[in-house]
Formats: C-alpha cells, structure tokens, sequence
C-alpha cells in the first residue's frame, strides 16, 4: 500500500501538469518582474540595474500609500457593509422567504454573471452627474440632482458601492447555504426556550456560522487587494489618484508613465502584501485550520 | 421548516417590513440590468431625459442588429464558449490529478507543491500581464488560444485545487484503500472511484473558472491582435470606439454580450447557486 | 453529474451552431467587423501580380466607418484594389488601450509593420531612442507639401521617422443655433466667456462640455490659456520650465488660476474630471450642451448622420478669447501636429510598409479625402483640394490656421518624459476641481520635472 502511494513516477505525472502550468504562467512572469524591478527599464530600449532604488521611491510614493489605504477601505467595506448585510438577507431568506426563496437568491446573484465590463460602463452611466440614473432618483425625491458621484470626495465610495452590489449576491448565497446547514432543531429548541428572533439569530446563526464567515472575510480581503478591473474602467484611479488600487497603479506606472521597473516593483510589494495578508489570517484563524 | 417559529414570531407588520426588505434588495440588484434593456431599445438623444426609465417612441431593435452584425457577436461567442469549456476541463483534470497526488500520495514535498499552487491564489493577475507578453511573445504564442488559455487555467486552478482537495479529504480512504489491495493502479482509482465522489466540487469548481474568466479582458486584449480568437468583453470595448456617438448601439451591445451567460444562468441557476455556495461553505 | 453533462451538452451545441454560422467571419484577420478590409484580396490571391504580401496595421483609430478611421480604412481599400498581391490587416484600438498595446508589441520581438504615433517627445522619444522606427528617406517628402515644422517631432538628430498625419487646433465648438435662439453671442474676452456660462446654466443648459476625465483637454486647456496669456514663446518657457524643475514664472499661476476658476464658476459640465471623450462629445451632440471643448478632427461632426440634422447644421467654433491685460491675440492659437504614422525597424515589411506610407499621403491621398470628407486638416497643404462645398466649420478652421500668428504645441504634456505626461496630466485635473492650489499644481509640475 505505502509503496503504492509513494509510487515516485506516478506522484510526478500527477502533479507535473499543474507545476508546468503554474511555473509557466505564474511563476516565471513573477520572476521576472522581481527581476525587472531593479532596473530603471522603460518598457523600450537599453536598461541598467538600479539595485533596490525603485523599491525606496516606492516607500515615498504617496500614491502607493493612497492605493494601499484605499485597498483597507474597500476591505473594510466588504466586511462592515457588505458582509453584515449578506448575512441578514440570507437569515431572513431562510426564515421568511418561503416559496420566493429561489427566485429571491437568484436575483440577488444575477450581477454576478455579468461582465464586469459591462457592470462598469453601466455604473459610469448610472453615476453620471449630467444625466445618470442616481441623479435622477435624486431629484424624484426633491433633490437637485447634480451630485457629482464620481468626483473627488465621492468617488471613492462610489467604486465602494458598485464592489459592494456586484459581489453581494455572492457573499449572500454563501451565507445563506451556511445558515441553511445549521440544524432547525436548534432553533426550535430556542424557541421552546422562549428566545425571540434576534437572540436565536445572535446566538445560535452567527457562532454556528463563524467558519463560513472566517473564510468569507480571508476573501473579502483578497479581493479587496487585488480589485483592478471595476477601478480601471470606472475611474482608473481618477480624480487624481484619488481612487487609486495597487494593481492599477503598477498598471499605470507600467503603461502610461513608461515606467516598467517601476510599475515591477510596485508589483513585487504587491504579491509580498497578499501573501502576507494571507498568512496573517491564517494565524489569526487558526483554530479552524485544526478542527 | 420551523413552523412553530414562525407562527410565533410573525405578526404582519413586521412580516410585511420583511417582505418590502427582500423586494427593495432584489429592485436596486436587478435594477441596473432593468435600466440597461431599457436604454438598449431606445434612440441615442432620448437617453437625456429625466425620468427613471424611457419609454422609447419607437422600439428600436436595430441597435441589436447593429450590435450583432458590427460587434461580431457569432464569432466572439464561438471563441467564449470554446475558450471557457476547454479552460474548464483542462482546469478539472490538472485539479484534480495535484490534488490527488498532493493529499493521498507520500512524498516529501506534498505540502510544499500544494501550498505554493495555492499561493496562485494570491497573486494578481495584472503583475504578469507584460512579462507574460514578453514570453509568449518569444514563443511565437501571441494571437494564438495558448496564450489566453494557459493563463485562464494557471489562475483557475488554485482555486480548483483548494476545492478539490478539501473535499478529497473528506472522502475516507478506505474504499480506495480496498481497491489498490484488488490491484487497483492510482490511474483507475482517480478515474473510477475519486472522479465521480468529487462530483459536487466539479461542478462548483467548473461554476467557478467559469463566471472568473467568461468575463476576463485584460489578458484577451493584451494578447491577442485579432479577432481569430478574441472573446465577448471585447465587443463592448471595440463598440465604445466605434459608436461613440451612439449611446443606444452601445447598451445594445452590452446587452447582448451579457445575454448568453444571463440565459445559461436562468437555466441553470439553482445548479450555479448550489455550486457556488457549496464550494465556499465546504472549502 | 447529469446536469453538468447537460450544462456541457448545451454549450456545444451552441458552440457548432455558432461555428456553423460564422465560417465567414472566420476568415476576416482584421480588427473590425465592418470594414470590407479583406474583401478585395480574396478574389485576388489566384491573379496576384507579385509577391504576397501581408501588411499589419496598428492604428488607434477603431471606428472604421466615420472620420479619420474612415479615410484610413478608405486609402487601404484602394491600396490593395491597386495592389492586388497586398493584403493589409488592421488591429485599431482607442487611444489609451492602444499605448497599452503599444508598449506590450516595443517590449516584445516584432511590431506590426505600419503603426499610429504621437510627434510629441512623451511619446516618440522614448520609441527614437529605442530604434523601434525605420528611419524614412526624407528627400521623399520634399514634394507633398507637409507645413513647415510639422515633421520636427517626427524628427531627431536630422533624421525623420515618421509622417505627420493633422494640423490640430483646439477650440469651443458651439451651437449656433441655441446661441441665436437665446440671444447669446461669441464671446472675446474670458470674462465674457465666463459671464455667458452663468446665462447658459440660468437656462439648464451645460455651458462646455469638457472630456476632463482623460485630462489631456485639460493640459491642452492650460497651454491655450498661456498662449492667450505670453502670446508667444509658450512652448519654449514650458520646455525652460521643465528642463529647469521651476514653474515660477507667473503666466504659469496666472493660466492654473484661469484654469480653476472657470471650473468653479460652472464652465464645465457637473464631474467634468471624470466624463469621458465619448460622454462629453454626446453632450454636445444631444443639445445637452451649448459649446464643446475638443480638436480640429471633431469637425467631421457636423457630416456625422449619427447627429440629429439641427445639431450637426449649427456646428461653429471659436478659439479661447482673450484675457484682459494679457498680450495673446486672437490669432494666437493653440495647435499642433500631433497623430501620424511610423514605419517600424522590427516589422516584417518594412519595404512594403513604407510604400503604403508613402501612397496614403501623397497629396491627393490623405489630405484630399480628409478635406473632402470633413474630416480634418492634414498636416500637408490642403488648400487645392477645396470644393466649395465646406462645411462652415471646416471654413473657420481653415481660416484660422491661415491668420494664425503663432501655434502653441502641447508642450505641458509633451515636452517632458512620459512619467512628466502622467503627472502633469493627474495635476492639472487636481488644480482644475480644486483639490491642489495654483501653487501646489506648480511645485508638483517642478517636482515631476527632475
């Protein structure tokens, strides 16, 4: 049997494909941009080695700081508002949503679906302050209609909203089958004990679902880190670098500023930040890890 | 299920709250999409009004023409579907052979190999966009489905693997155990017995690589030059240029690039909502 | 299991149908759907007179049916109905989608053989001093009438690289109708320009509409200003101000300040910094705007069917007005040859690249269908190719250049290195709404300077 699983020739035709896979797309571009990161290399042309000149200018860059801290907000976000509220919506889901569950679920998760791309041209019309959807809403209600969604001050909590209604249905389908795994006797038994709604879902929901949101919230973070794309096609950054994120900031210091060494090390800082993050709620969840 | 709670605890106003709750959420989720139909059947200069939605004067469906005929649409369709169902097996049968050879099989770098598959997981994409480029480049890979397949697979497949082997380790051993005492060969054993016990996180896995690179763009229009393989996000990019001065066209476009994953979702939603929450509430 | 199988089945069976439909589109190697690109050279592969051959184009212009894309798109039909052994395969991308490309095709082993450039040092230099351009035969264009200077940028060390393809000049479009209606009148000074924005807003009506979200019209704004302000000799005190990391001269503050205020008296549409090209061009275009603030090669609006016929008819322009107290006359206006071609030195048909080149700008190519079509001003003399039938804002335009007394450039986005362009351009929006001072805007263009 041990002699079976330690068979040296099948191990490796069995983890060879996902290696060559992983060496050849992941790893070897991560390598070269820490290499490219010590070098002042524009994207053209002749190079020379800097040493670790780029990763100093990093550490003064205020933007760098800026997408940083933007990162943490949007984190935050997710954790603050979306995920309280994926977790209400799905308690009263299961609870009162009858036979409307499914359509109720499915409609929550429809934007999911949907190319961020297209996600992000229609948000930028539906914030458009001339003529958008939201200013108009605005204005049924008596307002003046001319909040400026995307401009500086706004715009940050703007990209926050769009994030937090994209991946919303997400963390409620999660959420929801979590609560839909507790046992109902459990709650039955609660109700025998006279507990009322908000003290079963407080003390039976929420400890039991501890796992789900553990996992929940290591994504929220990641994704919260590596967010681009929704950034990049709604404000790029803008106004200013007011919205700036890591990944469309190495984008653009790469492809608009032509500075590529640069934008590699912003990209090495970043892996480093994921993994870190990463490992850091590891240990902090630790207990999960050795159920 | 617990009826007994309930007749307890719902008297009608706050049932009523409850029920404006779940509608008001589900109005501002699928409102967006409301919106864009809307728009998508109008003329360019009736986008300007006020109100909520437009009740267009005449119903224009020769935007969808327009949107269909200019944007391609057969042909970034093809490329989508091929692109995503061949990324789906390849990133099936990678995740499940790692996961396997990682989690049944002694060696001693088991835990290493897996743990650094997994910190695929972490790694953004957009870090390897250029120097992807340069290597693919240098292999004669660009404009050819290589070079956005094995990306799509490489940053699937973490993923995958995370799904496939927690729940591999939930499968007890003794059934395979009894198999390779018959003489069994791993081969057979991951084909006939692992394959089809796994088959739930298949299909969460499947769900998964599929909603993350059916919309997938940057890497598509890095690394490819033409239309031989380009896949749907492109449409709505290419129309931005080409319409640019007719909004309608460009929400009709929109519209029918988030047509067919929206239509494979209707049908299959409960098995997509399922997937999704199984794979995150088991992993 | 079942419904996984089913899920498979089902896109297969989309995917044959899909493959069944569209053998034709299969085919079609260029970037663009509609643009009869391959058409001529299908029937033409068995009576090919030379050599094969196959030239790829990357352009950033993606719309292949109107404006400058058109006429691309045009003189590369006529090109391989000329040439029956050529085929010409387009890649067209919008402008930042294409630097993106741009610089992913210079990092890596061979570039397109005809490509879309930028005469301006933030751009060009950078892709010179690489040796990435074939250098052209300049003696070859002696005869087709470039204007004087247009080629510099193109240009270094005496040896030329690449064709200018426009005269830009920026300036207010307006609608001349909504003008009359209301009563308003072209304004001469900035404060009058100014005062006629709260008129319009009175109205509900956006005064300009502005593209400040890919702020380049709001560094082009910026040099207009200084040109109204110095008349003269902008271009040189900014390359000055740049080579020496001082913008301590006052027309710089002065031009910020003008800059900010008309932001905050309401020139610009509400979230000006983050409409798009697109979004502000439809603003005018819709009558949701009265001016627009956009180059010489918007004027193929007023031939766009695209545009409801009241709107496209009334299309006018005017240049910056004048600012009290400043030397700049209204002959000194902001333009410059920005957009144009070069042949690349990696491109496997360099050869036959340049042929293309040279037949797309012969006089009677580029210049005379631009001119024809209303497109815009090549950067060659187009005056023998008037017909008589211009549209009106094409006769302002050409009147302008005519009287011009001197051309700014871009030079608070071009003068500099590309990381100068990236900063400069995040500056100018950030003193435009306000969130950095006059004078903070000017130490951060000093500090992105060294």
């Amino acid at each position: 049997m041990e002699k079976t699983y330690s068979n040296k020739a099948i191990i490796v035709s069995l983890v060879l494909p996902g290696i060559i896979t992983f060496i050849f797309a992941i790893l070897a571009p991560i390598i070269l941009s820490g290499y490219y990161s010590t070098t002042d290399f524009s994207g053209l042309g002749d190079f020379t080695f800097i040493g670790f000149d780029n990763f100093t200018e990093l550490f003064k860059d205020k933007t760098f700081w800026t997408a940083l801290t933007n990162s943490l907000l949007l984190a935050v976000g997710f954790i603050v508002i979306q995920h309280p509220l994926a977790i209400m919506m799905a308690a009263l889901l299961d609870r009162k949503g009858k036979r409307a569950e499914g359509f109720f679920r499915a409609v929550y998760f429809l934007p999911n679906v949907i190319s961020v791309v297209i996600i992000a041209y229609l948000w930028k019309f539906i914030f458009n302050a001339n003529f958008g959807l939201l200013n108009n809403i605005v204005e049924m209600f008596g307002g003046k209609g001319n909040i400026n969604w995307l401009g500086t001050g706004n715009a940050i909590w703007s990209v926050l909203i769009v994030l937090i209604w994209h991946g919303f249905g997400w963390g409620m389908l999660i959420y929801y089958t979590g609560i839909k795994n507790i046992d109902p006797v459990l709650y039955e038994a609660a109700a025998i004990d006279g507990c009322n709604n908000k003290s079963m879902f407080l003390r039976i929901t929420l400890p039991l679902m501890k796992p789900v949101i553990q996992v929940n919230v290591t994504l929220a973070i990641i994704a919260a880190l590596k967010q681009m794309e929704t950034v990049y096609l709604l404000t790029n950054g803008g106004p200013g670098n007011e919205t700036q994120f890591m990944a469309n900031y190495l984008y653009k210091q790469a492809f608009s500023s032509f500075r590529y060494g640069y934008g590699n090390a912003i990209s090495v800082v970043f892996v480093a930040i994921c993994i870190i993050a990463t490992q850091v709620l590891n240990v902090i969840f630790r207990e999960r890890e050795e159920r | 299920m617990n009826d007994r709670v309930m007749k307890r605890s719902s008297f009608p106003i706050g049932k009523i709250i409850i029920w404006i709750l779940l509608i008001a959420v589900a109005v501002i989720q699928i409102f967006p999409l409301v919106w864009l139909l809307d728009f998508s059947v109008a003329s360019s200069n009736e986008m300007f009004t006020n109100g909520l939605l437009i009740i267009p004067k005449v119903i224009h469906f020769d935007n969808y023409v327009k949107a269909f005929v200019d944007g391609n649409f057969l042909l970034y369709l093809k490329n989508s579907l091929l692109i995503n169902v061949l990324a789906v097996v390849l990133v099936l049968i990678i995740s499940i052979m790692t996961a396997f050879a990682t989690t049944r099989m002694h060696w001693k770098l088991s835990g290493t190999v897996r743990i650094i598959i997994l910190l695929g997981m972490m790694i953004p994409i957009h870090a390897t966009l250029l120097p992807n480029y340069v290597i693919y480049d240098k292999l004669k890979m660009t404009d050819t489905i290589w070079a956005i397949l094995i990306p799509y697979i490489a940053f699937s497949l973490p993923q995958g693997l995370f799904l496939t082997s927690s729940f591999m380790a939930s499968i007890p051993k003794e059934i395979e155990e009894a198999a390779i005492m018959d003489g069994c060969g791993i081969y057979r054993i991951i084909i006939v017995i692992i394959t089809p016990m796994l088959r739930t996180s298949l299909v969460t896995v499947s769900i998964m690589t599929f909603l993350n690179n059916w919309n997938e763009f940057m890497m598509a229009s890095t690394y490819l030059n033409t239309d031989k393989w380009r896949t749907l996000p492109f449409s709505v990019l290419k129309f931005t240029g080409l319409y640019s001065s007719n909004y309608a066209v460009q929400f009709a476009v929109m519209a029918l690039t988030a047509a067919p994953m929206v239509i494979i979702y209707i049908l299959l939603s409960k098995h997509i909502t399922k997937g999704v929450a199984m794979g995150a509430v088991k992993g | 299991m079942k419904k996984l199988f089913s899920l498979v089945l089902v896109l297969a069976m989309i995917l044959s149908l899909a493959a069944c439909g569209n053998k034709d589109d299969d085919k079609t190697g260029d970037d663009n759907g509609t643009s009869p690109t391959t058409a001529p050279d299908d029937s033409s592969d068995d009576d090919a007179t030379g050599e094969a051959v196959t030239i790829k184009v990357f352009t950033n212009l993606p719309d292949r049916t109107t404006g400058q894309g058109f006429v691309e798109q045009t003189l590369f039909d006529s090109y391989m109905a000329e040439n029956k052994n050529v085929k010409i395969e387009v890649e067209a991308l919008d402008d930042e989608a294409y630097k993106t490309k741009f610089k992913a095709y210079a990092a890596g082993t061979t570039m397109p053989d005809l490509v879309s450039v930028w005469g301006q040092p933030g751009f060009i230099d950078e892709v010179m001093d690489a040796g990435l351009l074939q250098e052209l035969n300049a003696a070859d264009y002696a005869d087709y009438g470039f204007i004087p200077g247009s080629l510099d940028g193109f240009s270094k060390d005496g040896k030329l690289y690449g064709l200018a393809r426009n005269t830009d000049v920026i300036g207010f479009y307006y609608n001349a109708k909504m003008f009359q209606d209301n009563g308003w009148t072209v304004p001469t000074t900035y404060t009058e320009l100014l005062a006629l924005a709260d008129t319009i807003n009175a109205k509900g009506i956006i005064p300009v509409a502005m593209d400040g979200g890919d702020k380049w019209p709001l560094y082009i704004y910026m040099t207009d200003l200084l040109q109204k302000i110095d008349g003269t000799g902008v271009m040189q005190k900014t390359a000055d101000a740049i080579a020496n990391a001082d913008f301590s001269d006052p027309s710089f503050k002065k031009a910020a300040e003008l800059l900010r205020e008309a932001a905050s008296k309401g020139l610009f549409q509400t979230g000006f910094e983050t409409t798009d090209y697109g979004t502000a061009k439809n603003l005018f275009t819709n009558g949701q705007s009265a001016m627009f603030y956009m180059g010489s090669w918007e004027m193929s609006m007023a031939t766009n069917q695209d545009i409801a016929p009241e709107i496209r008819d009334n299309i006018r322009v005017f240049t910056m007005p004048l600012i009290d107290g400043a030397q700049g006359k209204a002959t000194d206006i902001s333009a410059w040859n920005g957009g144009g071609y070069s042949v690349t030195a990696s491109g496997a048909q360099k050869e036959e690249a340049i042929k293309l080149l040279n037949y797309m700008f012969k006089p009677e190519g580029w210049t005379k269908l631009a001119w024809e079509n209303g497109v815009c001003m090549s950067a060659q003399d187009f005056s023998q190719f008037a017909t008589g039938n211009e549209t009106e804002v094409q006769k302002q335009f050409t009147e302008l250049v005519k009287s011009a007394t001197s051309l700014s450039g871009t030079p608070l986005g071009d003068m500099g290195t590309s990381e100068f362009k990236t900063q400069s351009s995040d500056l100018t929006q950030e003193v435009s709404i306000g969130v950095k001072t006059a004078d903070e805007y000017l130490q951060g263009l000093a500090g992105a300077s060294k």
